[in-house]
């Protein structure tokens, strides 16, 4: 092990003998391992409570509550700090029943200094190990849910596309029925009909939730239509300025203040600048409708490592946490029916992904929501593949 | 001023649709010949004078891309406008590239639709403007020889 990693080692020494302790913790000094010292069982407890350890050096022998009844609450309360147990030469009949309650491992006194040291270089070694593993099987975990989700997303999608198109037939027709009698109603003959405003009333209704509809199907449709794309060098923050100035006047109507930011050596990229302005416009808006009156929206571009990333943060209540699951979802929504399509962020993603880029959200509770989209660079060579 | 009505061939295999359609284009002054398949399009076609051909393209058997294939080889010189209830504008892009004058997605906006017949009927008058006045100097100069 490298002795910088050495010097990260936290170390609790347990002896009741304090020039054992105060001999042994100036060698580990010497070999660049600051150790804290307990004179007892109950001392090594209560300074685990507030510092956790990697390694405890614990000896059996002590007065109060032994090394092993100690040994015990540890691995009970502190699972992942390794302790290593010291035993009287007579006594390993106690380090074999330590390793059996958890302990790392014991040695006999009197110790070897060098033996010891490696002892709780190799616990170290053990903790780093776990976390690891831990952390590559969060990874994975992790991996593995949001290929669940862009599965999931992706079918919904097909899906949705498909019952759009089937809609849209029997759409049409209910909207040329309308229309026909819309016209008719307009006619001389019909002049006097009896209820004709009543009849006038409900086609218009029709027309109008024919609309609607037809937002929606035309929105899923619009989202897998494979236009060619196009690239070209793209200033992502004259975009943000761009969309603040389309959606002007929603915020100055409900007197949010715009914060928009940007990296100073921000780079153009190569990437399709309607699209991205489509997910601008999107995240933008959807954060004013989040905001309420007189409250502060931000918009910052950074760059990132294969691009750019872009940041909308609003000041609303924030999303609960299981909406964020849903969230990208379509057909999710919030908003009262006929208000939102429940697709704006569907669409978002999908855009996104298509520029083969990622997009998360973040949010707490009464506080804030903060979405943030990286779009790589396609011009750059470890990005062509996204072409 | 009276309104010439435009001939509309209107090819959808969704018969309420052209129904109801037909009947809406018909108040609106225009003259409207139904048709439910490509076929049924081109076989019209032959024997019947048409401005306009509004084209659905997802048809079963012949589709209205092929439609309108044969539509531009045999009556180049009638217009089509496609009708898609179908996501891609893709192909009604490439319909537009075979030369079909516009597109609109199902349900259409009948304002809209009322606007793109229009361009496409003065868009076929002024062909067949041009071609008479062709015919007229090609005869002027025939004469001219003798």
């Amino acid at each position: 092990m490298e002795p910088e990693q050495i010097k990260n080692i936290r170390l609790l020494l347990v002896d009741d003998e304090a020039q054992f302790r105060s001999t042994l913790a100036k060698r580990l000094q010497k070999r660049g391992v600051v150790a804290l010292q307990a004179g007892s069982g109950e001392e090594c407890l209560s300074i685990l409570e507030d510092h956790p350890m990697d390694v405890v050096v614990l000896d059996v022998k002590m007065p109060g509550i032994s090394g092993i009844d100690a040994l015990s609450q540890i691995t009970e309360r502190h699972a992942e700090t390794e302790v290593i147990l010291l035993t009287g030469h007579a006594a390993t009949q106690d380090g074999v029943e330590g390793i059996k309650s958890g302990a790392y491992d014991y040695l006999t006194k009197p110790v070897e200094f060098d033996h010891l040291l490696g002892k709780i270089i190799q616990a170290y070694e053990k903790i780093l190990g776990e976390k690891q593993q831990k952390e590559a099987a969060e990874y994975r975990a992790r991996t593995k849910q949001q290929m669940i989700a862009t599965e999931r997303l992706a079918a919904l999608g097909t899906l949705a596309a498909g019952i759009a198109h089937e809609i849209n037939n029997p759409l049409a027709i209910i909207n040329e029925s309308a229309g026909y009698l819309e016209s008719l109603l307009q006619k001389q003959e019909y002049a006097d009909m009896p209820r004709r405003a009543v009849f006038e009333k409900a086609l218009k209704k029709i027309g109008g939730s024919v609309g609607r509809a037809r937002n929606i199907t035309h929105q899923l449709l619009g989202n897998v239509r494979k236009t060619k794309p196009i690239l070209t060098d793209v200033d992502a923050f004259e975009l943000v300025l761009e969309t603040a100035q389309l959606i002007k006047k929603e915020a100055q109507e409900k007197e949010i203040v715009v914060d928009l930011q940007t990296a100073e050596a921000l780079k153009p990229i190569l990437t399709n600048p309607n699209q991205v302005r489509q997910v601008l416009i999107n995240l933008i808006s959807n954060a004013i409708h989040a905001t309420p009156q007189q409250g502060r929206i931000s918009v910052e571009v950074a760059p990132t490592a294969g691009g750019i990333s872009i940041a909308v943060s609003d000041t609303g209540t924030g999303v609960p946490k299981e909406h964020l699951e849903k969230i990208f979802e379509p057909f999710f929504s919030t908003k009262a029916p006929g208000e939102g399509t429940g697709l704006g962020l569907f669409v978002t993603r999908e855009i996104v992904e298509k520029l083969g880029g990622t997009v998360e959200v973040m949010s707490k509770i009464g506080q804030d929501t903060r979405f943030t989209v990286y779009i790589p660079d396609q011009g750059r060579a470890e990005n062509m593949g996204n072409r | 001023m009276i309104k010439i009505p435009t001939n509309i061939l209107l090819v959808d295999d969704e018969k309420d649709f052209v129904e109801i359609l037909a009947m809406r284009l018909e108040e609106a002054g225009e003259k409207v010949t139904p048709a439910y398949d490509g076929q049924m399009c081109l076989d019209i076609l032959d024997k019947k004078p048409i401005d306009v051909v509004i084209l659905d393209i997802k048809m079963p058997g012949m589709d209205g891309i092929n439609t309108l294939h044969k539509i531009k080889i045999m009556h180049p010189l009638v217009e089509v406008i496609l009708l898609t209830g179908h996501g891609s504008t893709e192909t009604a892009i490439e319909g537009m590239k075979l030369g079909a004058f516009d597109y609109l997605l199902k349900p259409a906006d009948f304002d809209d639709l009322k606007a793109k017949l229009s361009g496409a009927r003065k868009k076929k008058e002024e062909q067949d403007e041009r071609i008479r006045k062709a015919e007229v100097r090609q005869l002027l100069r025939r004469g001219g020889n003798i």
